[in-house]
């Protein structure tokens, strides 16, 4: 057993961590809450332009198929967009991803076809550690950093390397934000882009119906807007993924450090009691031995 | 007198949503006004000001690209960009005119990559439209 200047050291140590995780979880707090605010406030766009998308798909109909970005690529690879965090102590945030990536790699039957595109360290480190094979591990600007516009290079990255035959398919694994206490690792299929995913609610299908009928102007015309917009709709849906990993990330962390620090509480009302009795132990012996000196010198 | 609604929308917020009288967007093949009770209309977007009218004041503010749609008497403009001249930096667009100019200038020289012309050619023409709007030079 400890001895009480131990216990006492150790009481101070437990309490500083607490101090630590507890600073953690505030600063987790306010980073989740400007993203989520973050989220919100691009909603409306990318609302508005799938709604486009879906009702120009409708217009097009058929000759949906003629568009490149419609149809499998190529060639025989598969593209994998990882996200991660960059930073650890988030709970089990990554290793929840690492683990659906396993499961859904057990399932194809050849992985040395699919190419790794990597956002956050913590992913970069996880597949370089189990030898994999990175094609593009993205830095600038940080994740936690994203904007818009670092979001829409990412989407022009993916497309470019699908334009240019290399592969069939495009697919995005991120953690989608259910709630304060769920998030699950989701895969999208990015490219080629499935028609049936397009088209928002029914007020979109009913202007989507008037526009195919030819009641509404288009300029210049729907194939060349159709062209301008598959690119816009590709960059929501990257920078969408991206911020809501990072609201799940910081969700996570804010959890973890939530149990953290009240772990390390119910650690230092535990130590705290044990000291407090090891005290009383030694002042009683010490009485002892006072009273039995006393007696003895009678 | 009559009004339409004009929402103005880019990833980060909503930058307008507002009732005018009068609303002129930079389509792709030109100037494009739209006044209450336009026919249904989705046309793409150029770089350039979009400028509207409401209680006989004209406003303009920097779009870069999108698209705009009209329905409902409503026009909503979606965009990467949308600046009022007090949010545009004037100091940023100056430095990013200077540099687009400086890339044209070396991809003159014969041989050199030509790559950038086309993205130094889009960096200007932004440049220059934010100048202007933020001049608030009737345009």
């Amino acid at each position: 057993m400890a001895s009480v200047k131990e216990l006492r050291l150790r009481i101070k140590s437990v309490g500083s961590i607490k101090q630590i995780t507890r600073a953690m979880e505030m600063v987790a707090t306010t980073k989740l809450r400007r993203f989520q605010d973050r989220a919100i406030a691009s909603r409306p766009y990318a609302e508005e332009i799938s709604t486009l998308v879906g009702n120009l798909a409708a217009v097009l109909g058929e000759d949906l198929d003629d568009q490149p970005l419609f149809r499998p690529g190529k060639g025989e690879r598969t593209a994998l967009l990882l996200v991660s965090s960059d930073r650890g102590l988030c709970g089990p945030y990554n290793s929840n991803l690492f683990r659906e990536l396993e499961s859904a790699l057990r399932r194809t039957d050849d992985t040395s076809k699919i190419d790794f595109f990597v956002y956050g360290r913590k992913g970069y480190q996880y597949l370089t550690g189990s030898g994999r094979k990175i094609e593009r591990f993205f830095v600038d600007p940080q994740l936690e950093k994203i904007d818009y516009r670092g979001a829409a290079r990412v989407a022009v990255v993916l497309r470019e390397a699908f334009e240019a035959g290399t592969y069939s398919n495009v697919r995005v694994l991120f953690t989608a934000f259910e709630s304060m206490a769920r998030f699950v690792p989701t895969w999208i299929d990015f490219l080629p882009i499935e028609p049936s995913s397009l088209g928002g609610d029914g007020d979109a299908t009913e202007a989507g119906g008037s526009l195919a009928s030819g009641d509404v102007i288009l300029e210049p015309d729907a194939a060349t807007i159709f062209a301008r917009l598959v690119p816009r709709y590709l960059e929501t849906r990257i920078y969408n993924a991206l911020i809501e990993a990072l609201t799940s990330e910081y969700a996570s962390r804010r959890m973890s450090m939530k149990n953290a620090t009240e772990a390390a509480g119910d650690m230092q009302s535990e130590l705290k009691k044990i000291y407090n009795r090891k005290r009383q132990e030694g002042i009683t012996k010490d009485l002892l031995d006072i009273v039995g000196g006393a007696e003895a010198l009678r | 007198m009559a009004e339409l609604t004009l929402r103005l929308i880019t990833p980060d917020a909503i930058v307008l949503d507002t009732q005018v009288t009068s609303v002129q967007v930079p389509a792709t093949d030109g100037l494009l006004g739209i006044l209450p009770r336009h026919a249904p209309l989705v046309t793409a977007l150029n770089v350039g000001p979009l400028t509207y009218e409401a209680d006989g004041k004209r406003e303009s503010v920097f779009v870069s690209s999108g698209f705009a749609e009209v329905r409902d008497n409503t026009v909503r403009v979606v965009s990467e960009a949308g600046e009022p001249p007090a949010e545009i930096d004037e100091e940023r667009a100056l430095d990013a005119e200077k540099r687009a100019r400086r890339h044209l200038d070396e991809a003159r020289v014969p041989g050199a990559p030509q790559i950038d012309v086309v993205r130094a050619l889009g960096a200007l023409r932004r440049a220059q439209w934010r100048l202007r709007i933020r001049s608030g030079k009737r345009l």
